[in-house]
């Protein structure tokens, strides 16, 4: 009944409605009947080859300059400026059209243009995911001053602890990059090669980005001794006939260990600290910091923190093998010379290559490194570890 | 075991050491650095919270572990995706750009460029409007919510209006979820028909070969003492009115 009723009284005015505006329906899909849509898109061709035409013609260059249509040179490179006119006018007219893109981040430039040590920022080091410790079960305790607080589940590591001891790396690199010590950046990860292979290549020193073969220190004559090594003068220039002298001396051991991920290289930092050699590592919350002798917290499971903290102590390399470069030019040579090598043409005398230089830096080791002032230096650290802390020490540093 | 070695963190004291005694000739091109920049403190653990008076915990050792850091979104984020739980299982992006993205966000609307509409947009403009319009929780949950709903429907229509076009023209978007879910089924359940058949031929075979020796003819009745035994309990089956008495199973079941 009900429904009866609804027909009767609402049918008049649906036909009512529909009889005087069409559904929208049919609005929506109204389309052009196709002979006048294929006129449509005819007139525009016409129009976009009317414009094509109006330009100058141009003639194309062929390929193979042997081929029998070539035209002479001159008119070659008439055709080619006329191109690049031609190329700069279209851009002006159609380079600014689409979409603006803001700048983002790209994951190449870490790599290709690695931040200095003066470009490290808190914003840098959070967009890197360096603040993202492990579980809080998983903690190590003896990182408790390194760790901001606890987000869901996770320890965060503060962000302001990271970059002052990644700046303090960046120096220590810096520095013993100066005096030509020989630096080994480690990242056994997958992932971490190219972050290590760049730090290396930018300040001229090693990289490993495979395993550790344990005991290449410790056991070195016998795992690295027949790999080849050079005798490089102060401006790295290699100078070749010292082959036999090199034969019988002993391997070569890194100055400075870089490790970006020191939980899988207990063994190589095991063998560091044994044989007095000063490590950096990036430490997360579930590593131990004291494995190594200036810790780096932040999160070592972060590609781009890895980037991050390897293209930093890359810089810090290049800035120092740059200063030590620049001071050879000069004719200064920083570093103590290596002993016991005789110059190839000659049969004795020469104790080392270069005497003016080793006396040279034996003056200004006498003169610079001032070893009474470091003891008395150490000796006032050793008091202010015994007592608290690190303001204490940071006051007598710079007193 | 359980004991630090603080070999690394004193390379310098050691070097002084091995030149002082001559065991080393001279002292390694680090040893300024080092003593310039010495490593940082190790193993000192600083007081982190305040001793427990009251509460749950109150062993002293608590004063050295981290606090939790709390915003003051939090509750409002979980209040959001409790609703809306589906949301969570939505691709999200989570890259930042310079670690400064968030500051040039406007949250008077709830649509930012460079940012997906998402429940964090929901929770930033909520927070805003309780802010800057003063409204209370509720009510800017309930504008903040709805203005969400509103541009994930246009956003919804945008996608699928391009879909349309995109398939007009010639596109091809490969199987969906779904076909490829119903393929992997199918191969599967092929692959399980293939070993159920395996399965039957093997142990057939193996019945065959248990039983290819001669029958047992003897444990099996004769039809003629089958009739007896038969007989025998004719008198006691159970549908007689004295019941089935329990002396004819024998015969029976030998």
């Amino acid at each position: 009944m009900i429904i009866r009723h609804v027909a009767v009284r609402s049918g008049p005015r649906v036909f009512a409605r529909r009889s005087l505006q069409p559904l929208r329906r049919f609005l929506s899909s109204e389309v052009d009947p196709i002979d006048q849509a294929t006129n449509n898109s005819i007139k525009q061709t016409q129009s976009l080859e009317a414009q094509l035409n109006a330009l100058p013609p141009q003639p194309v260059p062929s390929i193979d300059p042997e081929t029998p249509g070539t035209s002479p040179a001159a008119q070659v490179t008439d055709s080619v400026a006329e191109q690049y006119h031609q190329y700069k006018k279209r851009q002006q007219l159609i380079g600014n059209l689409g979409s603006d893109i803001s700048p983002h981040y790209q994951p190449h430039t870490l790599l290709n243009n690695p931040p200095s040590p003066a470009d490290v920022t808190l914003e840098l080091l959070l967009a890197s995911e360096a603040h993202q410790g492990h579980a809080t079960s998983l903690w190590n305790p003896a990182n408790a001053r390194y760790i901001h607080g606890i987000r869901q589940g996770i320890h965060i590591i503060s962000l302001e602890v990271t970059a002052a001891h990644l700046r303090r790396a960046a120096k220590v690199v810096e520095e013993v990059s100066r005096r030509a010590g020989l630096i080994l950046f480690v990242g056994t990860r997958e992932g971490q090669d190219r972050a290590v292979v760049r730090a290396a290549e930018l300040s001229k020193q090693y990289h490993l980005f495979e395993r550790w073969i344990p005991g290449s220190i410790t056991n070195g004559q016998q795992i690295l001794g027949r790999c080849k090594t050079k005798v490089i003068n102060e401006k790295d220039e290699e100078i070749p006939g010292f082959e036999e002298q090199l034969y019988d001396r002993p391997v070569l051991r890194p100055d400075l260990v870089v490790c970006m991920n020191p939980l899988e290289n207990y063994v190589l930092l095991h063998e560091c600290a044994l044989n007095n050699i000063p490590t950096i590592g990036v430490i997360d919350t579930n590593a131990d910091p004291t494995w190594v002798t200036y810790p780096i917290p932040a999160n070592d499971d972060s590609l781009r923190c890895i980037q991050v903290i390897a293209g930093v102590l890359g810089r810090a390399g290049e800035a120092g093998t740059k200063q030590r470069l620049l001071a050879a030019e000069r004719g200064e040579v920083v570093y103590r010379p290596a002993k016991n090598l005789k110059m190839p043409g000659e049969d004795d005398g020469l104790a080392n290559p270069s005497p003016e230089a080793a006396a040279d830096v034996s003056q200004r080791l006498q003169n610079d490194e001032s070893l009474g002032n470091a003891d008395e230096l150490e000796a006032k650290l050793e008091d202010a570890n015994n007592g608290d802390g690190r303001r204490q020490q940071r006051i007598n540093l710079s007193a | 075991m359980g004991r630090y070695d603080l070999r690394a963190i004193r390379v310098r004291q050691t070097a002084k050491a091995l030149y002082d005694s001559k065991r080393v000739p001279d002292l390694p091109p680090w040893y300024n650095t080092v003593g310039d920049i010495p490593p940082s403190e190790a193993l000192a653990r600083p007081v982190l919270r305040a001793p427990p008076t009251r509460g749950r915990s109150r062993k002293p050792s608590r004063m050295f572990q981290p606090l939790a850091i709390h915003h003051p979104e939090d509750k409002l984020r979980e209040d959001f995706f409790g609703d809306h739980p589906w949301e969570l299982a939505r691709p999200r992006l989570i890259v930042e750009d310079s670690g400064n993205d968030a500051k040039g966000f406007n949250w008077s609307s709830i649509v930012q460029p460079g940012k997906q509409l998402d429940g964090e947009s929901v929770v930033q403009r909520q927070m805003w409007l309780m802010k800057h319009q003063s409204l209370s929780k509720p009510a800017a949950y309930d504008q903040a919510r709805k203005e969400f709903y509103r541009h994930r429907h246009l956003e919804a229509i945008k996608q699928r209006i391009a879909k349309e076009e995109a398939l007009h023209v010639g596109a091809y978007f490969g199987k969906g979820p779904l076909e490829i879910g119903i393929e992997l089924e199918d191969r599967t359940w092929e692959s399980w028909k293939k070993w159920a058949a395996r399965q039957i031929e093997d142990e057939e075979s193996m019945r065959s070969q248990m039983f290819s020796g001669p029958q047992n003819r003897e444990a099996e009745l004769g039809n003629l003492e089958l009739d007896e035994a038969l007989e025998e309990v004719q008198s006691s089956v159970p549908g007689s009115s004295a019941g089935q008495s329990a002396l004819g199973g024998a015969a029976v079941h030998p």
